[in-house]
């Protein structure tokens, strides 16, 4: 089965159009019927760095890029430099022979010379690398240029040219790695944050509002983009703590609403935050989390933000805080948490990584599976209607103003049940136990969904979350009596499903992208023993094989 | 219309805030028998400071926001429902302090909302700190050698920042500033006034207000130039209309016809669309 993976690196300059380029490959090897997954790895720059995308693809699900290639298309001497040594002994390297000089063992093809003759854009050198992959794959070039001119409908001519030129120029290796491939669509390709948005709007959001910040900043541009298509409002306004407060302000006027940001801008969120909770409004919050503290390693990926996600915010109120795997998961249970936020009337965090976030990959949903909950609404008389009134389960109905009669008054401080300012502390103890009774529903509710997902079955339990479970599947395959278990919902932590996913494990062993392990502790708080922890703080995501060597380790 | 609330009032006896709240009472009052809105389509806001508590004496919908955001809270409500007409009080240390940034956008972005900025240049509710609007020399409970800063001037910050709406009243002229909210409401944009509003227990400027300001008086509020030099003033204050110009709003501009609020459904035809065409 290994036998029909396929990995492909294309690396250049910034600018030479690399991310583009393993994009578009992706869509090809979805469209001959292979699952994907793609990982892009870029610094901050726009132009003169070095960018790169690893591609692999297989017949059958792959939750992970391999770094040990079949193909490096490397169109810059740094990209030589970087990845060379990746390449497998039965690899080939496909090289842009003016960039890279001296005497390296590989298919050299004059790059420069060809983007000079085709009309001179250095972006139309990544054209080169998706061709070099999909003419070592053996795919048909006419499905290429079927892409190509799909995906560049005003520069077909010149792209399909370059392809063309690739294709001449690799001859002799057409089809060298005969990759299974069938004439079937597999999913959708695409990355996390697309899934996210989508899953928000199906989920019932009607407004997003984000400040840009790098992984978080895509969701932004998509959602923008594609804002009258789904009827939805995009706003970008001055800076974080404008985000965050007139979000609040759409959601008082009965506006679903989703902020989205990574670390430094959800540190000045959250004041807003706790606002959210004093005044029971709901606001989903996208947390893309890349390596910090302050701007940190800004374009890189780390778990180190779920302390911060599930204790953000001063004062004491319930915030529920989910961290979805990839794309399907991501998907769904976005639209979920929507749901929850608002049947609870919380603030919520959607956790996710860089990983998640940018990688792109095959994604199958079902979409209309996808159900949008009602909020509780008052249906008593207008001009006896509270904001704050006292119930069983916590949630006072709400009411989205203009209502004839009624007076909808939310509020910062502690209020009675009207909604008017409290210090009268027969009025704020019973406030404050209304507030926490939701906890106890949440809890409740969040056993009517999936909040602990396993895979296979062993005796080893392998622990973690987020988009580093994808990891941890892929390297599974490689491991024998393993089981995994991702924790999805992390606060209010689900200990019934995660004691029940753990029940029989012999040994159980954490995965995660932090230092200090916090995942970890948070295991420890809830009386789960860890036997063993395998961690990655360096921005990068595992490999599946490098991660299968350190799960034997500690096994 | 009886826009009282069951909420005792602890402001000071003699305190600005009682002039303004009344005018405002009167403008809402009379903007809803004239037709211009229903009551329930008026949501206030407030920050944080001796202000705030004006919401709690509004039988009006309301968000009680944090110090220096409730601009920013009513602009969400705008985005989500342009149908609301939504009224921001703030504070001078709230708005100018805290939340000087949002003002500079909100202006520039002219969104249809008003805000409405109570300056008695000082800190009241914290027990009597220099504002940004504190005259320099200013001995307050941080500065109790003399403020050393120069006081900014709120009217040429709207102004500067592209304000559709600028104006001045003073609380003791309650009919007068009653005129300037009503149009400040009715006004198609971003609306600033700022209301002379003395603290009677920190600063007590009532006297010196009333001898300072007067009515402008053959002032044209389109003419920007003449609203600067105006704005400038500081011997004397003029109270009025200085500046209101016509343009297009962000939420018209951004939305068009969507009402984000009123939208019912999720579009999963659409999504289906688009998944199928990735």
């Amino acid at each position: 089965m290994e036998h029909d993976r396929y990995s492909v690196l294309i690396g250049g300059e910034a600018g030479q159009g690399t991310r583009m380029s393993g994009i578009l490959f992706s869509q090809i090897m979805n469209k001959v019927g292979r699952y994907v997954f793609e990982m892009d790895d870029y610094p901050s720059l726009i132009r003169g760095g070095h960018n790169f995308s690893v591609i692999t693809s297989c017949v059958s699900p792959i939750y992970s890029h391999y770094d040990d290639l079949d193909v490096f298309a490397c169109l810059d001497d740094r990209s030589y430099d970087l990845h060379v040594k990746k390449v497998k002994e039965t690899g080939t390297l496909v090289y842009n022979s003016e960039a890279i000089k001296e005497d390296v063992k590989g298919i050299g093809l004059p790059v420069y010379t060809w983007v000079k003759e085709e009309g001179n854009r250095p972006i139309l050198a990544g054209t080169v690398g998706v061709a070099a992959a999909c003419a070592l794959g053996g795919v048909d070039f006419a499905i290429l240029e079927d892409s190509l001119r799909k995906a560049y409908p005003k520069v077909a001519d010149v792209n399909v040219s370059m392809a063309k030129r690739t294709y001449d120029a690799l001859a002799d290796h057409i089809g060298k790695y005969p990759i299974k491939m069938k004439d079937e669509k597999i999913g959708a390709i695409m990355t996390g944050n697309e899934a996210i948005a989508l899953g928000a709007v199906a989920g019932g959001m009607k407004v997003y509002i984000a400040y840009p910040m790098t992984p978080a900043s895509s969701v932004l541009h998509y959602l923008a983009a594609q804002a009258d298509r789904l009827g939805i409002a995009v706003c970008h306004p001055e800076n974080e703590i404008a985000v965050m407060n007139m979000a609040l302000g759409c959601a008082y006027a009965g506006a679903k609403t989703m902020v989205g940001s990574s670390g430094g801008g959800f540190a000045l969120m959250q004041e807003a935050f706790s606002l959210c909770g004093q005044s029971e409004t709901p606001v989903l919050c996208y947390l893309g989390t890349r390596p910090g503290p302050s701007t940190g390693v800004p374009t890189y990926t780390s778990q180190g933000d779920l302390n911060f996600a599930i204790y953000q915010g001063h004062g004491e109120f319930s915030r529920i805080v989910l961290s979805p795997s990839g794309n399907n998961q991501a998907f769904y249970k976005t639209a979920e948490l929507m749901n929850l936020l608002w049947r609870y009337q919380v603030p919520g965090i959607l956790l996710t990584e860089k990983h998640l976030a940018e990688s792109t990959m095959t994604t199958n949903v079902d979409v209309d599976s996808v159900k949008e909950e009602e909020p509780l609404v008052y249906d008593g008389k207008p001009e006896d209607y509270g904001r704050y009134q006292d119930t069983e389960s916590g949630i006072s109905p709400l009411l989205f103003p203009p209502v004839e009669n009624a007076v909808v008054k939310a509020s910062s401080y502690e209020t009675d049940p009207l909604g008017y300012t409290t210090e009268v502390p027969s009025v704020i103890a019973p406030s404050f136990e209304k507030r926490y009774r939701k906890r106890k529903a949440i809890e409740e509710g969040l056993r009517q969904v999936t909040t602990v997902e396993t895979h296979g079955e062993g005796k080893i339990a392998l622990v973690t979350y987020g988009s580093t479970t994808l990891s941890v599947m892929e390297a599974a395959k490689h491991l024998d009596n393993v089981k995994v278990v991702q924790v999805i919902y992390l606060e209010p932590f689900p200990i019934w499903s995660v004691k029940e996913a753990l029940e029989g494990a012999e040994k159980i062993i954490t995965v995660e992208l932090t230092i200090s392990g916090q995942f970890t502790t948070l295991l420890k708080h809830n009386g789960i023993n860890v036997d063993g922890s395998v961690r990655k703080y360096d921005g990068r995501p595992f490999d599946p094989v490098d991660l299968a060597n350190r799960i034997r380790e500690v096994m | 219309m009886d826009l009282d609330t069951p909420v005792e009032n602890t402001w000071c006896p003699g305190c600005g805030d009682f002039g303004l709240l009344n005018a405002f009472k009167r403008a809402v009052s009379e903007l809803v028998e004239e037709g211009f809105c229903k009551k329930e389509d008026l949501v206030v806001s407030s920050g944080i400071g001796c202000h705030g508590k004006i919401v709690d004496y509004l039988h009006l919908n309301s968000f009680y926001s944090i110090h220096g955001r409730a601009i920013t809270t009513i602009s969400g409500m705008k985005l989500a429902n342009p149908n609301l007409q939504v009224v921001a009080f703030q504070g001078d240390g709230d708005a100018l302090a805290e939340g000087i940034g949002h003002i500079v956008h909100v202006a520039k972005r002219n969104i249809n909302t008003t805000m409405i900025v109570h300056n008695n240049e000082v800190y009241s509710l914290t027990t009597g700190q220099f504002t940004p609007t504190s005259k320099k020399g200013f001995k307050g409970k941080s500065t109790p050698k003399g403020n050393v800063e120069e006081p900014m001037n709120p009217a040429m910050l709207a102004l500067a920042s592209g304000g559709t709406f600028v104006a001045r009243g003073f609380v003791g002229k309650i009919d007068h500033l009653k005129g300037i909210f009503k149009e400040a409401i009715k006004h198609e944009g971003f609306s600033f006034v700022e209301v002379m509003q003395p603290c009677v227990t920190f600063l007590n400027t009532f006297k010196l207000w009333k001898e300072m300001t007067y009515i402008l008086e053959n002032h044209d509020p389109s003419d920007f130039d003449a609203a600067w030099e105006k704005a400038k003033e500081t011997e004397k204050l003029p109270i009025g209309i200085l500046y209101q110009s016509k343009a297009p709003t962000y939420e018209k501009e951004l939305l068009g016809t969507l009402i984000p609020a009123q939208k019912k459904g999720a579009p999963l035809e659409e999504i289906k669309a688009i998944f199928s065409e990735r």
